[in-house]
C-alpha cells in the first residue's frame, strides 16, 4: 500500500521540473493505477516520491507525509526501497549501467548480495516471463529503444519488488514496442503487483489500469475509475490536454480534407543505402514526394526511416540517390544545401549562448531583423537573448525548427518530433509545420504518433523493410489505412 | 562503435581474469617508459611490446592486432635505423615520433585491450576481489559506462553540427570546438544524472557485500602469463 498525505514538495531550482501542493492519494495493493496531466503538472514528481528519487536524490522543501508498505519513505535509505519499489524511467539510453544485457538484468540483484545461482535463476524466469531470451547476452548499445526498455523493465522485474513505477515509458517507442510494453504491465498486475504509470500517450492503458488520477498545477484535481476515464468525451479530455484515449476515437475526429497545390512533385531515383556487413537498409527504386506538403513517414523501427531521412538530407555519402525537380537535381554533397533534419534528440543541435545566435548561426549573411522576425513567427522573441540550454523542452525544439527556416532549405525532415509531448504541445507543433507548408516548404516528419499525423499532415508515406511507395493522400481513406496500421499491431 | 564490441558475447578461445589484464596493462605500461631499444634490456621489452600484439590476436581482433605490430615494427625500425642516418629537422621528428611510438603505443593497445574484453560487471567483481574501496571501484566502472556513451553523443552532436553546416575549414577552431563542447557535456551532464537516479533505484549504493554473476578466478593461463610478465619486468629492473 502506497500512502500520501497531504504532500508538498518544491524543487530547489525550480525550473526543472514542477511541484506537488498538498496532494493526498491512497494506491492499495494490486492496484495499476494511471498518472496523467499536461507537461509540468507533477506526474513525474508523484512517481519520484514513491520510488524515494524525492528526498534521497532530488533536493527540495517536502512536508507532508509518503508511506510505502507502512514505512515513511524519508526514513528509508535508497537501496532499502529498491527492494519494495522498482522503477523504469523515460529515456531508455540512460537507465542501464551495464554495457551487456545479461549483467544489467542481474544488476540490481548482484546489488542485494544475492547467491550467483539464485540470481541465475531469476534471470531465467524473468526472461521467460516477458520474452527476453533472444535479448540475452547481447550489447545494449547496439538495441533499438524498444528493445532497451524491455530491458529496463526486465532488470526491475528480477527483484521482484512488490510495487513497479514507471515514468513515462512509452515515450521513445514505437507502436509494437508499446504492446510489449503493456503485455509487461499485464504480467505484473497478474502477479498482484502494485503498477503506478505516469504517462502521456494514453490508448495503450485501456483495459488494463483500475484507475486514473488527472493532475494539474501540481494539485490532483480528478480521481476517477478506469472506465469512467476511458470513456469521457474528446472535447473533455482534449480540454483537460490529454492525448487520444483509443487510436479508433481518430477515425471519428476525421481530417480537414487536404487542399493539394498540384505542384510538380520530387522525384526521388535511386535510394539505396546498406551499413557495411548489414543487408540493404534502404532500397527505393524511384519515389514521388509532393512538395509543399507534410508528408508522415510510418512503420516500425529497422524499417529504414531514419536511413531514408539520413540519405535524403547528405548524411550518408555512399548514398547515389538523386533528387530532381522542375529540372534541376542534386546529388547528396549538394543536398546540405537544401535538405534540414530536425533530430530527435535536440540537446545535440544548440551550439550557442543565445536563441538569437542560434538563429544567425544557420543564415549565410547574418541579418538581425530576419532572425527576430522568424523568432517572433514561432513565439521565441521574448526569450531571444536567452541560452537555448535553458529552455523548456517545446521551446528548445522550436528554437531548432527556427535554424532549420533560417538555413533557407526547403526540404526538411523532423524526426519523432512530439516524442513525450502533451496534447497542447503537439498541437503547437502540428500548426507549426502547417504554417511551414503554407510558406511553401516540404515537411517530412518521421513518427509513431497517429494523433500528430490525423492533426496536420496531407500524405502518409509507410515503409517497411528499406522499401517505400509513393505517399498517399490523408483523405477519409487514406486516414482508415494510416489508423488500421496503428492498431493492427497496437492493441 | 569501437568500444561496443566489449560488451557482447565475443567469441574468445579463452577468459582471462581482469586482474591479469590490468596487471598486464600496468606492466607493459611502465616498461615501455624506460629502457632504450638496445642492449639487454631491451629483450624484455620487446616481449612485453608483444603481449597486446598477442592478446588482441587471440580474441580474433586481427584487424587492430596485425595493425599495431606494423605501427610498432615502423616505429622501432625508425627508431633504430633512419635516426643515425638522417639530420636536421627532418631528425627531430623522426625522433621524437619514433620514440613517443615506441613509448606510449604499446600502453595504449593493451589499455584498448582492457577495456575491449572485460563487461563491467567483471571489472566490478576484479576489483572488489583486489580489496579496493568502493570509492574507487565505483567511479571507475562509471567510467568505463560512459566512454561507449560519449562516443555516441560525439558521433550525435558532429551530425548535428554537419546539418548546420558547421564545418572546421571555416578555420576558427576555438569556435568549432566550443561548438561541439556545449551540446556534449550538456547531454553526458543529463545521462550521468539520469544514470545515477537509476542505479541508485537499483540499490547501487548498498553497504555491504555484493555478489557477482561472473566467475572471476585466477586459471593456469592468468598464472603463466603473470608469471612471465612479471620475470620481464624483474629483468628490466635489474638490466
Amino acid at each position: 500500500m502506497i500512502n500520501l498525505q497531504n504532500v508538498t514538495f518544491t524543487y530547489e531550482n525550480a525550473d526543472t521540473a514542477s511541484g506537488l501542493s498538498d496532494v493526498s492519494l491512497c494506491i492499495p495493493d494490486g492496484q495499476a493505477i494511471l498518472l496523467c496531466g499536461e507537461s509540468g503538472c507533477g506526474k513525474t514528481t508523484l512517481t519520484r516520491l514513491i520510488n524515494g528519487l524525492i528526498p534521497h536524490y532530488y533536493a527540495g522543501k517536502l512536508s507532508g507525509e509518503v508511506l510505502v508498505q507502512g514505512e515513511a519513505v524519508s526514513n528509508l535509505a535508497l537501496h532499502q526501497l529498491a527492494q519494495t519499489v522498482g522503477s523504469v524511467f523515460q529515456n531508455p539510453r540512460s537507465q542501464f549501467f551495464n554495457v551487456d544485457t545479461t549483467s544489467e538484468l542481474a544488476f540490481a540483484c548482484e546489488n542485494m548480495g544475492l547467491p550467483p545461482a539464485e540470481i541465475r535463476e531469476r534471470i531465467q524466469n524473468t526472461a521467460q516471463a516477458i520474452h527476453l531470451h533472444a535479448l540475452l547476452d547481447r550489447d545494449i548499445f547496439a538495441l533499438s529503444g524498444g528493445q532497451k526498455q524491455k530491458i529496463a523493465c526486465g532488470s526491475v522485474s528480477t527483484l521482484e519488488p512488490l510495487i513497479y513505477v514507471l515514468d513515462e515509458p512509452s515515450s521513445n517507442l514505437d507502436h509494437a514496442s508499446i504492446r510489449d510494453l503493456r503485455a509487461m504491465i499485464a504480467h505484473w498486475k497478474a502477479q498482484g503487483r502494485t503498477v503506478v504509470i505516469a504517462e502521456h500517450r494514453l490508448h495503450y492503458l485501456y483495459g488494463i489500469v483500475d484507475r486514473v488520477c488527472y493532475l494539474q498545477d501540481g494539485r490532483l484535481t480528478h480521481d476517477m475509475a478506469a472506465d469512467d476515464f476511458f470513456s469521457l468525451s474528446a472535447e473533455a479530455r482534449q480540454r483537460m490536454g490529454l492525448r487520444t484515449l483509443s487510436i479508433e476515437a481518430l477515425l471519428e475526429q476525421g481530417v480537414p480534407s487536404p487542399t493539394l497545390p498540384g505542384l510538380a512533385p520530387y522525384r526521388l531515383d535511386r535510394f539505396d543505402f546498406a551499413y557495411p556487413h548489414c543487408p540493404k537498409a534502404l532500397n527505393i527504386p524511384l519515389l514521388h514526394l509532393p512538395a509543399e506538403s507534410i508528408v508522415a513517414i510510418t512503420g516500425l523501427n529497422g524499417a529504414g526511416k531514419t536511413t531514408f531521412a539520413r540519405c535524403l538530407c547528405g548524411l550518408e555519402k555512399r548514398c547515389a540517390g538523386v533528387i530532381c525537380r522542375d529540372g534541376t537535381c542534386q546529388r547528396c554533397r549538394d543536398r546540405n544545401r537544401s535538405c534540414f533534419m530536425v533530430m530527435q534528440d535536440i540537446n545535440h543541435q544548440l551550439f550557442t549562448e543565445s536563441v538569437l545566435d542560434e538563429v544567425l548561426l544557420s543564415m549565410d549573411q547574418e541579418d538581425v531583423p530576419a532572425a527576430e522576425q522568424i523568432l517572433d513567427s514561432l513565439d521565441l522573441l521574448m526569450v531571444k537573448d536567452a541560452h537555448p540550454m535553458s529552455l523548456s523542452g517545446g521551446q528548445k525544439q522550436r528554437v531548432a525548427i527556427a535554424t532549420a527556416i533560417a538555413s533557407n532549405r526547403t526540404l526538411i525532415v523532423l524526426d519523432e518530433p512530439t516524442s513525450g509531448l502533451d496534447y497542447r504541445h503537439m498541437q503547437q507543433v502540428a500548426s507549426l509545420l502547417q504554417s511551414l507548408a503554407k510558406k511553401g516548404r516540404t515537411l517530412l516528419v518521421i513518427t509513431h504518433d497517429p494523433e500528430l499525423i490525423v492533426s496536420c499532415c496531407t500524405h502518409v508515406m509507410p515503409m517497411e523493410g528499406g522499401r517505400a511507395t509513393d505517399p498517399y493522400p490523408l483523405d477519409k481513406a487514406g486516414l482508415a489505412r494510416m489508423l488500421s496500421f496503428f492498431t493492427a499491431i497496437g492493441t | 562503435m569501437g568500444f561496443a564490441a566489449f560488451s557482447s558475447n565475443h567469441q574468445s578461445l579463452y577468459r582471462l581474469d581482469p586482474r591479469t589484464k590490468i596487471l598486464l596493462t600496468v606492466l607493459v605500461g611502465i616498461v615501455m617508459m624506460g629502457g632504450s631499444i638496445h642492449g639487454p634490456s631491451a629483450i624484455p621489452r620487446a616481449l612485453l611490446a608483444l603481449a597486446p600484439f598477442g592478446l588482441l590476436l587471440a580474441e580474433r581482433k586481427y584487424r587492430q592486432g596485425l595493425l599495431y605490430l606494423f605501427v610498432l615494427l615502423l616505429s622501432v625500425g625508425v627508431e633504430s635505423y633512419l635516426v643515425t642516418r638522417t639530420q636536421g629537422a627532418l631528425n627531430l621528428i623522426l625522433v621524437i615520433v619514433s620514440s613517443l611510438f615506441t613509448r606510449f603505443v604499446p600502453g595504449l593497445m593493451m589499455g584498448y585491450y582492457l577495456v575491449s574484453t572485460t563487461r563491467i560487471s567483471e571489472l566490478i567483481a576484479a576489483l572488489e576481489k583486489m580489496h579496493m574501496p568502493r570509492q574507487i571501484v565505483i567511479p571507475f566502472a562509471v567510467m568505463m559506462r560512459f566512454f561507449p556513451t560519449v562516443i555516441e553523443e560525439n558521433n550525435a552532436v558532429r551530425e548535428a553540427m554537419r546539418m548546420r553546416g558547421l564545418h572546421l575549414s571555416g578555420g576558427n577552431v576555438s569556435a568549432y570546438l566550443e561548438y561541439m563542447l556545449i551540446p556534449m557535456m550538456m547531454c553526458t551532464v543529463k545521462i550521468g544524472e539520469e544514470l545515477s537516479a537509476a542505479a541508485l533505484t537499483r540499490g547501487l549504493g548498498r553497504p555491504g557485500a555484493r555478489t557477482s554473476l561472473c566467475d572471476i578466478k585466477l586459471r593456469g593461463l592468468d598464472a603463466l602469463l603473470i608469471t612471465i610478465s612479471l620475470l620481464a619486468f624483474a629483468l628490466w629492473i635489474v638490466l
